[in-house]
């Protein structure tokens, strides 16, 4: 979590920059405008200012990239140590509520159930942070075998609407017959369960959510999942695939994740010599997560 | 009667786990599951919870929209002192700091014992039963007891969690209190900010010890006269800081 006393620090010494270097390259015209008999010299002036200038430029550059990246980091181990921490809590509330307390048989099944579904969701989220590992690791080639994708999309739409409690209707899915691809079962199984999980969890109350398969220019398997939901401003279209990243503003801050989701669906494509991208109108107008396999004949 | 408590936490499986335990220990619990509907229940009171009070509240800090600290940093600009314990997952000796700093009177990490969670509501409950019997007493005038401390015109009552200086009464958090009584019992000799992060908190791992600073600077805006050129609460350069209880006039 970033302050906002941080940022305002930020945004201080960021202005301070730029302001210096405005008054150098002032300073500087002035000097040229007063000097501008000495040739040679005054060659060599512009060319060690040019560099000066570049270099600071350059240098403010890699700072905001880092502060940014160190915000990121430190918002993902904040995000991972809730998301593991908080099922473990409660399964381990729930142990000992049994152990200490007169608990009748209906309560009992109900907590049963609730320890369950804790583990599931601890086990989802070790796995996601180990796939992360994986998929970064240029030795870790995918498992490619003969896939319908149609199939394997259909798979995950019923495990989403089961884990979700999803309405019937909620999650809708036109599947676009057999589309053969070779890729990694587990991969493409991990990165189309995240494109529907990212569209629950976006969707708010009102769980609307398309789902299609179908096959693009002859070339391309391809997945469309379609919310209803928040909506993505268009200059974060491209940012939200980088890993960490996490749109921030006031909608987005309800939502809790980690920044690895998308990532895992871009990695997941790209190993496949695939694609994956976002589409929205903006901010509550909902969104379209397209990923592309190539077509295996 | 029954003690009442909100429980802030937007974690469905232990909001309900959470309630059901404190409900079979004769509690009244109330769920909120946004910063903002606590705020509503604690601060601003509509017309829905006109009057409603709570003996104390279990606040997560990774909430939806407003977390944790922002909420009881609200409560209390707002004078909102109910006693607050805040459970959270974040346990890194930053975090913790952050809590108290905010005005938290207690911190447990997720996951967390639960006898240990009852006994901290319990203790909590226990010294605002105790607070309520010392206002009581204390309604005529506060007399000097070995449970305050007073200096010139400035009156320390640890067990109201009260600075009085002059004729205005400021509240204190349980830390903001724990802090000057630390001081107090070291008047006039120079206590490091180690020291005080290991005796008065208990924590003594690598953590920042400017966290101390900011606890030193509420005091002084309480206490000194011009808080920028502190009498009371001097700073002791590459140490930490001395209480001088009666200094020199100048």
């Amino acid at each position: 979590m970033v302050g906002p006393g941080r940022r305002k620090s930020i945004a201080f010494f960021i202005s301070l920059g730029a302001g210096l270097i405005l008054v150098i390259i002032l300073l500087y015209v002035g000097w040229v405008l007063l000097n501008w008999r000495t040739g040679i010299l005054l060659f060599l002036g512009v060319v060690i200012v040019a560099t000066v200038i570049a270099g600071i430029v350059l240098n403010t550059i890699f700072l905001v990239h880092e502060i940014r990246r160190n915000e990121q980091h430190d918002a993902f181990i904040n995000a991972v140590t809730h998301e593991l921490k908080t099922p473990v809590a409660s399964i381990r509330l729930y142990i000992e509520t049994l152990q200490t307390r007169a608990v009748d048989e209906e309560k009992r099944k109900e907590f049963y159930g609730i320890m369950l579904a804790d583990s599931d969701r601890l086990l989802g989220m070790i796995e996601q942070i180990l796939r992360t590992g994986r998929l970064g690791s240029a030795s870790r080639k995918p498992n490619l075998a003969p896939l319908n994708l149609s199939e394997v999309v259909g798979e995950c739409v019923e495990r989403a609407a089961v884990q979700h409690k999803a309405p019937t209707g909620a999650i809708e899915y036109q599947p676009g017959g057999v589309l053969p691809i070779r890729a990694d079962y587990d991969e493409v199984r991990a990165a189309v369960s995240n494109l529907i999980d990212n569209a629950v969890k976006y969707s708010g109350s009102e769980m609307k959510i398309e789902v299609e398969s179908g096959e693009r220019m002859g070339k391309f398997a391809e997945v469309r999942v379609r919310d209803h939901g928040a909506g993505i401003p268009q200059s974060e279209l491209k940012r939200i695939f980088k890993r960490f990243y996490r749109i921030t503003g006031p909608h987005a801050t309800r939502v809790k994740g980690t920044g690895l989701g998308l990532y895992i669906v871009r990695s997941v494509a790209k190993r496949h010599s695939g694609r994956a991208w976002a589409e929205s109108a903006g901010p509550g107008k909902g969104s379209t997560f397209v990923v592309q396999f190539p077509i295996a004949r | 009667m029954k003690h009442r408590l909100l429980v802030v936490e937007d974690e469905q499986h232990l909001a309900e786990g959470l309630r059901f335990n404190l409900e079979a220990e004769g509690y009244e619990v109330q769920v909120v599951d946004t910063g903002e509907a606590a705020l509503e229940r604690l601060i601003v009171q509509g017309e829905k919870f006109q009057g409603e009070k709570f003996d104390a509240v279990v606040l997560d800090v990774m909430l939806p929209g407003k977390d944790g600290f922002a909420v009881i940093s609200e409560m209390r600009q707002a004078g909102q002192f109910v006693p607050t314990l805040m459970l959270t997952a974040r346990g890194r000796s930053g975090d913790i700091l952050q809590g108290f700093e905010a005005g938290a009177d207690d911190y447990l990490t997720k996951p967390f014992d639960l006898k240990i969670l009852i006994a901290r509501i319990e203790g909590l409950l226990r010294r605002r039963e105790w607070l309520r019997a010392s206002e009581e007493k204390a309604k005529v005038e506060v007399p000097e007891t070995k449970n305050s401390f007073t200096f010139g015109d400035k009156s320390v009552h640890y067990d109201l969690l009260e600075l009085r200086v002059g004729d205005k009464v400021f509240p204190l958090t349980l830390m903001e209190m724990n802090v000057l009584r630390y001081l107090i019992e070291h008047e006039g000799k120079p206590v490091s900010r180690k020291t005080m992060l290991e005796e008065v908190w208990g924590l003594n791992e690598d953590t920042d010890t400017r966290a101390i600073d900011n606890f030193i600077v509420r005091l002084r805006r309480y206490i000194e006269a011009d808080p920028a050129k502190p009498k009371h609460l001097r700073t002791v350069r590459g140490v930490g800081y001395r209480l001088v209880a009666f200094p020199a006039e100048a």
